[in-house]
């Protein structure tokens, strides 16, 4: 199966390890509201510059330059423009929490927000994002004053091995952007997107409950 | 641990489940590593890039079986960035069989290396599952046929699972960052000492040159208890080109390669009287395991009284990747075919169900949770089965589990230093199992400190031994050594701190932070580490006097009730409620406890309903090898799951990660038999499946 690839990965690492901490601040809250999807696909028409035809400029096949807003920070590099959002994220940015666990829209394990909308990362290129506001799971919390969802989660243990969580918190972060106060039944769409093998759907869905000023579900209720 | 993590509490209680409150040792502290996991700090094995590195991929045999008729290695490393191509075998015997590997300092040169290779296999005949070697049992042997002769009823019939894959959220992987004279290898494993057995040929220095480093595990389900190919290819590109490899395969290789719970299929013939006394029988079963294993199925379990059975077991091989061990391997196969067979015999009997376990069951701990379980569901509201005429059928169902205590070696290290920190030390790993959060659990009881004053150190091959998390074997063994080396510091540390006061240790404690003399405070923790410790103190403890003193012993018994919904239309099953009751022992951390029985639960479900590794019949690849296609339970199917822990008499710790796994697909097979009249005796129980049950009964 040539076309089943493992990993996608980074060679920048030296250079761009000091912007990862300037990454990590808490800005998503300035980029929650502001989507603008129809403006998504003139981004890669804008990295490059037009030829006088007025035809789309083709990007690559080679390395471009691709400035990206994440996490608050301008960050600049050098990919090539088949670079899925995921890998300039993980590999020329340091930021590896947002996961790859299928690589291809099912499971939910590299949801950022772009805009405020949540996006599998793995299913976006980079020079899609150009010029939009990324929000990553680095970017959630404020220092050591972590967002409301992320203490939720950790208060009802909505978590095992881990690797799920950062798309579970971004995926909750965005429902409850859209909808404040979830039913469970809204809480289980919402997050239907995401797949997590240890199984702590559960707590999951009591973390988003009690974040969102609600009730956790009580044993005995049924459900 | 960052400085973050120690900052921030994890001590928050929660009352939603309310059952568990009060019993353990630790209601209300979540897992440590929580914090480092919800910002996406952890680092994982697979989020390790390293400067410099080169990427492997392997190549594989895209078929069930397959003849390599060509291959362009030459245009491979024409590719700008591919370094290397080198070929293993010419001949594949399973979809995802590596056959070589290419060596590139770039993903995406690795990709065009892979492309340009331009490999040409030649599909041979394929054997894809057991039906394909097996048509049916032997005769039944003369002394069983007499026993099924003399009994008033028998049910002859056969029970069969399907293939799953493990499927952890990490893939399986290693990073190799290899120094010449020594290497650190990062990899995603269950076992940290046993990831680096047999490894010192292909990194080509002692074992003792090797550091391993898991610091977080993104999961494993018995899949990643050995040092893999992964592993070993990644050394050995390592140590030839001295710069650091990054091998971490993709999803679907991860469906295709690293293993899976075999397939099974078990003939029964059983002789019962109409009062439900079960006389005996035969038990045939196969295991379909791939290119190679075993493939047991656990029946019959010894948790009922089945009479007199004539037993035989029989690995089949085929065209498939090998099987390894999946949490709790052959017993919620066994306990499907156990438990479903109960039901049948209960309806062709007109006995209840319930009240058949409660006759048949061979210890009274499941007698008691049997009548416990019965109450939390409401088992009184249950129809009988076959009895319902309605679209959406109600269904109740029962499982049980059994797992043993199995000893391993462990040691551990408690250090104290003089600011007042501690650490507990533990080679062994967290897989997310809460390893980590009860070392520090069992720490801080025993010093008699706040649990903030405790990290842990673990996930390195440097820190104290203990054994792999297979066989539930972490916690019942490393606790003890963990509670042992707590004792032992503290009992250094009051020592000291006695030669400081002119007292006698014996009558110096510390409670909740403070250094008492019978009621008289007389100082804090901080202060005596200031005025005692010098060089920190190490107080070391080890499995085998560890569980002599702070006890543990027994199995880890459970129940689980079902009530589900059939919609007899579409086929479609909905899972409502699980009450899980389980054994473990001492709870030492109830919040972590609890999401283990849960998340066995919930991958119970899943087995019973959704996965299945299908291979093509002609080519004998994998179909769906990705979580798109390959279903996964999904949040909309999650019922309301109530774990409840039973801890009777019970002292020290036992296992937990795998027995709440194997009551539950034999107690939703048993509730859908009792939603639709007919059984469905062959996982997953998908709605086509359903449908052809009701269908054949009608007929
Ligand atoms: S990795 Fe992106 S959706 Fe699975
Ligand atoms: S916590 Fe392990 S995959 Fe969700």
């Amino acid at each position: 199966m040539p076309d089943e690839h493992p990993d996608s990965s980074c060679d920048d690492q030296k250079r761009t390890d000091a912007a990862v901490g300037a990454l990590s601040r808490r800005r998503f809250m300035q980029t929650v509201g502001l989507s603008s999807a129809a403006a998504l696909a003139d981004r890669a028409r804008a990295a490059a510059v037009a030829d006088d035809t007025g035809a789309p400029p083709i990007l690559g096949p080679g390395a471009v330059d691709i400035a990206l807003h994440v996490n608050g920070a301008t960050v600049k590099v050098k990919a090539e423009p088949a670079t899925t959002l995921l890998e300039v994220l993980r590999m020329h940015l340091g930021l590896t929490g947002s996961k790859e666990i299928c690589g291809r829209g099912a499971c939910g394990g590299c949801s950022v927000l772009v805009d405020g909308k949540l996006v599998y990362s793995c299913m976006m290129l980079a020079v899609d994002a150009i010029s939009a506001k990324i929000t990553t799971i680095e970017g959630l919390a404020e220092g050591d004053a972590l967002d409301p969802i992320q203490e939720s989660f950790i208060r009802h243990d909505a978590l095992q091995c881990g690797y799920c969580t950062p798309g579970f918190v971004m995926a909750s972060t965005a429902l409850l952007g859209e909808n404040p106060r979830p039913s469970l039944d809204e809480i289980k769409a919402g997050l239907s997107g995401n797949s997590c093998r240890c199984g702590s759907h559960s707590n999951i869905f009591n973390a988003v409950l009690d974040a969102s000023g609600q009730a956790p579900i009580h044993d005995g209720e049924g459900a | 641990m960052s400085m973050r993590d120690e900052h921030i509490p994890t001590v928050m209680p929660t009352t939603n489940r309310s059952a568990n409150i009060g019993a353990t040792l630790n209601d209300d502290t979540s897992r440590l590593e929580a914090i480092a996991k919800v910002t996406g700090a952890a680092r994982f094995s697979r989020d390790v890039y390293l400067p410099n590195s080169l990427f492997v991929s392997f190549i594989r045999c895209p078929y069930g079986a397959a003849k390599l008729e060509s291959i362009d290695t030459e245009a491979a490393t024409a590719v700008q960035g591919v370094l290397d191509v080198q070929m293993s075998r010419k001949r594949g015997q399973y979809h995802g069989q590596p056959a070589g590997y290419l060596v590139a300092d770039s993903p995406s040169a690795m990709w065009r290396g892979l492309r340009a290779l331009n490999a040409q296999w030649k599909p041979q005949p394929v054997k894809t599952g057991i039906t394909d070697e097996i048509s049916g049992p032997p005769p039944v042997p003369p002394s069983v046929q007499s026993l099924l002769d003399e009994a008033e009823n028998t049910l002859d019939t056969v029970y069969t699972t399907q293939v799953q894959t493990h499927a952890s959220a990490e893939t399986h992987g290693s990073v190799v960052d290899h120094h010449g004279d020594t290497a650190i290898l990062y990899t995603s494993t269950q076992g940290t000492f046993a990831a680096r057995d047999g490894m010192e040929e292909a990194f080509g220095i002692p074992l003792s040159a090797i550091e391993v480093r898991c610091e977080h595990v993104g999961g494993g389900f018995g899949s990643k208890l050995r040092a893999g190919k992964e592993s070993l290819i990644a050394a050995r590109v390592s140590a030839k080109y001295k710069r650091p490899v990054y091998l971490f395969v993709s999803r679907a290789e991860d469906h295709l390669d690293t293993g899976n719970r075999p397939s099974s299929r078990t003939y029964v013939n059983i002789g019962f009287n109409s009062d439900g006394t079960i006389l005996g029988g035969r038990m045939q079963s196969y295991g379909g395991v791939g290119v190679g294993g075993n493939g047991g199925v656990h029946v019959p379990s010894g948790r009922y009284s089945l009479g007199e059975l004539a037993r035989d077991h029989t690995p089949v091989r085929f065209n498939g990747g090998a099987e390894r061990p999946f949490r709790a391997p052959g017993a919620p196969q066994g306990a499907f075919v156990e438990e479903l067979m109960l039901d049948e015999i209960a309806a062709i009997t007109g006995v209840n169900p319930l009240d058949l376990r409660l006759a048949r069951t061979t210890h009274d701990d499941f007698r008691e949770m049997f009548t416990l379980g019965a109450e939390h569901i409401g088992w009184s509201s249950r129809a009988a089965t076959g009895s319902q005429k309605g679209t959406i059928r109600r269904g109740f169902g029962i499982g049980s589990g059994s797992w043993e205590r199995y000893p391993a070696r462990a040691e551990a290290e408690v250090v104290i230093n003089r600011d007042g920190s501690v650490e507990a030390r533990t080679g062994t790993q967290d897989i997310g199992t809460g390893n980590r959060t009860v070392m520090a659990v069992v720490t801080a009881d025993r010093l008699g400190i706040p649990l903030r004053n405790v990290s842990v150190r673990l996930g390195n091959s440097t820190l104290p031994i203990g054994p792999a998390s297979g066989g539930s074997m972490t916690v019942h063994n490393v606790a003890p050594a963990m509670m042992q080396a707590a004792d032992d510091a503290k009992n250094q540390l009051l020592a000291l701190l006695a030669d400081r006061l002119d007292a006698a240790s014996q009558d110096l404690d510390i409670v909740s932070g403070e250094i008492r003399r019978g009621d008289e405070t007389l100082m804090t923790w901080s202060q005596a580490c200031v005025k005692a410790v010098g060089q920190p103190i190490v107080g070391r403890g080890n499995r085998t006097q560890g569980v002599a003193r702070y006890g543990g012993a027994g199995h880890s018994r459970g129940v689980q009730f079902v009530e589900l919904a059939v919609d007899v239309e579409t086929g479609i099953v909905r899972v409502k409620r699980i009450v899980a009751i389980q054994v473990c022992g001492r709870v030492m951390c109830r919040k972590t406890a609890e999401n283990q029985v849960m998340g066995a639960v919930t991958q119970g479900i899943s087995y019973a309903l959704f996965e299945d590794r299908i291979l093509d019949h002609n080519l004998g690849s994998m179909v769906n090898p990705n979580l798109d296609m390959y279903k996964i339970i999904g949040t909309a199917d999650i019922p309301h799951i109530e774990p409840i822990f039973y801890t009777k008499g019970q002292t020290g710790p036992r296992s937990l990660g795998e027995p709440p796994t194997i009551p539950t697909a034999g107690a939703i097979a048993c509730a859908v038999y009792n939603a639709i009249g007919v059984p469905v005796r062959d996982l997953p129980i998908t709605p086509d499946k359903i449908l052809a049950a009701l269908e054949g009964d009608a007929a």
